[in-house]
């Protein structure tokens, strides 16, 4: 199989991070790659008949734009709490229960205490922050139109996340030669060929540009409005898809302020204040820290540090034992009047700041399970007993007896 | 180059490239730019480019990290101490 090997100019934790991050966007044809550390190295393989020169350019490109950053900076922890917990492989035990299938890349189904453990996080979010900001339920549709996502500017930070959403062309011949070509042949990519439509729309990345496009155009009461939404959101991410860690579609609740910036700055720090007291009553191994988005553009050294140094981003991180690593399972935001700008918000006629609170559902399912195992019998107290609660409540019990 | 003349340099434009109008009160060479949304982090890649190129600095992502930089007036301090090698 043909292969490169390149030199890494840069072999600090973050920079490999990247790295790997961004590697599997730099072609179709690469099939796989592995960092030697020790070596200073990247060793990667393409398919046959790849062009080996362009695929040599590009891979130089990539690791030259994140080499500029400076790397290294040290992290600012708002919030720490550590615990020494065995190494659980928190997938392969939802595999063997039945309390997880894998339903093509990235996507997956959860059931059983799976799915009651992602609807009391979702409970929780609802019945302890949304009361606390008094936040309007919003409901959203899955997808977006491509309009609103360039107004966000996501495809300027983030291209390489986008499914986009195609219909096949309204045209008798063109739908009855794909539906004849399903019949005899069986369904094949190659049967959308020249028969899809225009793109207008894309499964949305993120829960809440619904929010802003929603309310374009607004000038609204001061302080200003606290909204909240769940939404199965979409983002491709090459071969870095892993359950449940990392999907392809994934369901994310969020808190939305718009408003006056006294209004959004203070719902955040509480909202932070919040999920520190969260992480306490469940006994979560987590912190709680500063964090920038993997922008994946040529001005990803500025924007990161921007990010970093505004402490625009922060994240909740649980620990991971089985993979020695944490996981973003919670992001506060400030974008200040990034969106308020965009969609034409005012309150007390100047632009609107906005910022956001975000759960990873799946990801809190995948980091609870792999902290504390498949036994609520074993869960930290604060856990055991609101999951008890939730469960014999009523709507889920009958899930979770039928999965045990 | 003095302090005064920095912070003017800076104001011009800030108040020209996203666009404050004449008369907002909330603006002044203290208020925190992007916590009061005058600056965005597509704003900050501009002013950083400004702040390079008209005050003859250079400013690392360490510098972004390590001194604060939210409002006209610690930009300005920051220029300042930066063209007199004293950070």
């Amino acid at each position: 199989m043909p292969h490169l090997v390149v030199k890494l100019p840069n072999t600090a934790g973050e920079y490999l991070a990247q790295v790997r991050y961004a590697l599997p966007f730099v072609s179709e044809d690469l099939v796989a790659y592995e960092i030697r550390e020790s070596d200073g190295e990247v060793r990667v393989e393409f398919r046959d008949g790849a062009d080996m020169q362009e695929m040599k350019t590009r891979v130089d490109r990539l690791l030259e734009r994140y080499s500029t950053n400076e790397f290294g900076l040290k992290t600012k922890v708002n919030f720490e709490q550590k615990r020494d917990l065995p190494p659980i492989d928190a997938w392969a035990g939802m595999l063997e229960r039945k309390w997880a299938t894998p339903v093509g890349e990235g996507h997956a189904i959860l059931r059983g205490p799976a799915a009651q453990l992602m609807a009391l996080i979702d409970h929780k979010v609802l019945s302890v922050f949304a009361s606390e900001f008094q936040a309007e339920l919003e409901i959203f549709p899955s997808t977006i139109r491509s309009e609103t996502l360039q107004r966000c500017n996501h495809f300027t930070s983030f291209p390489e996340h986008m499914d986009f959403v195609a219909h096949l062309k309204p045209d008798l011949d063109v739908l009855k030669d794909f539906s004849t070509a399903c019949r005899d042949e069986g369904w094949a990519p190659r049967h959308h060929d020249g028969r899809m439509s225009v793109n207008d729309f894309a499964i949305s990345p993120s829960c809440c540009y619904h929010a802003y496009e929603g309310m374009e155009g607004w000038d609204l009461e001061k302080p200003g409005r606290s909204i909240t939404a769940i939404l199965g959101c979409h983002r491709y991410e090459g071969s870095n898809h892993k359950y449940l860690s990392r999907l392809r579609a994934f369901t994310m609740r969020e808190v939305i302020w718009v408003g006056q910036p006294p209004f959004v700055i203070n719902s955040r720090a509480r909202s932070e204040a919040l999920i520190e007291q969260w992480a306490r009553d469940w006994e979560l191994s987590c912190t709680l820290e500063a964090a920038n988005d993997m922008f994946f553009t040529d001005d990803f050294s500025v924007k990161a540090s921007f990010q970093r140094q505004q402490e625009a981003k922060r994240e909740l991180r649980m620990d991971i034992p089985s993979e020695g690593g944490s996981l973003s399972v919670f992001s506060s935001n400030f974008h200040s009047t990034t969106f308020g700008k965009a969609f034409g918000i005012t309150v007390g006629g100047r632009p609107a700041t906005s910022g956001c609170v975000g759960w990873g559902c799946e990801r809190w399912v995948y980091a609870l399970l792999s902290q504390f195992g498949f036994d609520p019998a074993q869960w930290p107290a604060g856990l055991r007993e609101e999951y008890r609660e939730f469960t014999s409540a009523g709507f889920p019990r009958k899930a979770a007896t039928a999965a045990v | 180059m003095e302090i005064e003349a920095i912070k003017t340099g800076l104001r011009d434009y800030i108040v020209t490239q996203f666009s404050i109008p004449a008369g907002d009160v909330d603006f002044n060479d203290e208020v925190h730019l992007f916590d009061y949304g005058y600056i965005d982090s597509f704003g900050a890649v501009h002013l950083l480019n400004f702040v390079q190129t008209k005050f003859g600095i250079n400013v690392g992502q360490a510098d972004l990290i390590a001194y604060p930089m939210n409002s006209i007036g610690e930009i300005a301090t920051f220029v300042s101490l930066r063209q007199q090698g004293q950070v």
